[in-house]
């Protein structure tokens, strides 16, 4: 009788920790606001042109939708993992699409000095 | 009693699971992590970008705590996706930056390489432009002198044209002395006022003409012996070149011939034309090196 009813009021209190639990997390609109930045630059910087950095967008991308499903469903928490994911996508196609002009303008500019020294 | 063995029992089973879940392989997202961040800190990114490569880190460190707090939980995975984009975040971050320093790099050498064509350019056109105003200066120099030189010969020659006749002929210029003005009748010297007028003649050919070979040639009529006429026309020629000489004719660049009555330039028929052919001619041959 007396384990029986603690046994009760043990998952009982666990219940209610786990619904707290869940009702606590608060949307995770910064991160989305943030990865959805973060993709838009990608785009900006020309991701598209840069396979890797392409697929690193459409990762984000894909997330960025999954998590917005995910807050609409209520579970936040696991919205703000997927946002997690997405954003490192997306930072990574910002970088990667940041080398690979940072990389062409270089080629550009010692191309420029090669003319430069054959007297062009 | 049962109840305690089936508690017994339980824990068993439970202490089981988790040593099962000890030794549970780790998922191929943090195998990846591991490898990225490895690969990550094994490149340009420790130099280049540390604080990227510490972030890395700290996402593998996140990784790996999840894992062994519960083999199976899916933030595991979660985590170790975000650790391998970290770390290739910061292998990239790492390669722009060196892309940027190359781009920059080649800006100064561009600058440098212009700046030193630009100097070299400037060099030239000043090199030329003192050459043009040397050759310039030169050439006013050239040409103020033989302004002079022309001026000189003209003035030589207007001297010349009043105590003498000079007619220019394809021999040079031929300055022509009546023999009656420079000799008494038969003789072969200087008379006193044919000096001062030799010496006219010297000035004006030192001052017009400094550099041209000059010969003197005795000519006489055609009265008297040929051989005496010859020897007196030669003596005459001789006496005039001398004359010149000792007023500053150069003495290498003048001779003296003897002509005779070999070349009249009139009639030996009459008096007159006998006076013209008695006579001493300067031939002034044009300068070589014009």
């Amino acid at each position: 009788m007396g384990t029986r009813t603690s046994l009760i009021i043990s998952v009982g209190m666990l219940s209610v920790l786990a619904a707290a639990c869940g009702s606590s997390v608060p949307p995770p609109n910064d991160r989305l606001a943030s990865a959805e930045a973060a993709a838009r630059s990608a785009k900006e910087l020309g991701a598209d042109n840069n396979p890797k950095a392409q697929l690193e967008l459409k990762l984000a991308t894909e997330q960025i939708d999954q998590a917005k499903k995910l807050m609409a469903d209520g579970d936040n928490k696991r919205a703000d993992l997927v946002l997690q994911r997405a954003n490192a996508d997306a930072e990574l196609a910002v970088m990667l699409a940041k080398e690979s002009n940072a990389k062409a303008e270089a080629d550009k500019a010692q191309e420029n000095v090669k003319n430069i020294k054959a007297g062009k | 009693m049962r109840s305690s063995r089936f508690v017994a029992f339980s824990l068993a089973l439970v202490s089981v699971f988790a040593v099962a879940c000890g030794n549970t392989l780790p998922p191929k997202e943090l195998v990846d992590a591991r490898a990225a961040y490895q690969s990550a800190a094994k490149g340009p990114a420790g130099q280049q970008a540390p604080a990227e490569l510490h972030v890395a880190k700290q996402a593998l460190d996140q990784a790996e705590r999840a894992f062994s707090d519960d083999a199976d939980s899916p933030e595991t995975k979660d985590y170790a996706y975000i650790a391998t984009r970290k770390a290739e975040l910061a292998d990239a971050t790492a390669r722009a930056l060196i892309a940027q320093k190359d781009k920059e790099a080649a800006g100064r050498d561009a600058s440098n390489l212009t700046a030193e064509q630009l100097r070299t350019a400037r060099n030239e056109l000043n090199s030329t432009k003192h050459n043009l105003e040397k050759t310039q200066d030169q050439l006013a120099a050239e040409k103020l002198a033989r302004e002079a030189a022309e001026k000189k010969a003209a003035q030589a020659l207007a001297d010349l044209q009043k105590i003498a006749s000079v007619t220019k002929e394809a021999r040079g210029m031929v300055i022509t002395l009546s023999g009656s003005v420079l000799f008494a009748s038969n003789e072969s010297t200087l008379l006193p006022a044919a000096m001062l007028k030799l010496n006219e003649v010297a000035d004006a050919l030192t001052k017009g003409n400094p550099d041209s070979n000059i010969t003197v040639e005795g000519h006489t009529d055609s009265q008297g012996q040929k051989q005496y006429n010859q020897d007196l026309s030669k003596k005459r020629a001789d006496a005039v070149r001398d004359q010149l000489v000792s007023r500053g004719v150069a003495q290498d660049r003048i001779k003296a011939v003897g002509i005779g009555s070999d070349r009249p330039i009139a009639s030996n028929n009459t008096a007159e034309g006998r006076a013209n052919n008695r006579r001493v001619e300067i031939i002034v041959e044009p300068p070589k090196h014009n």
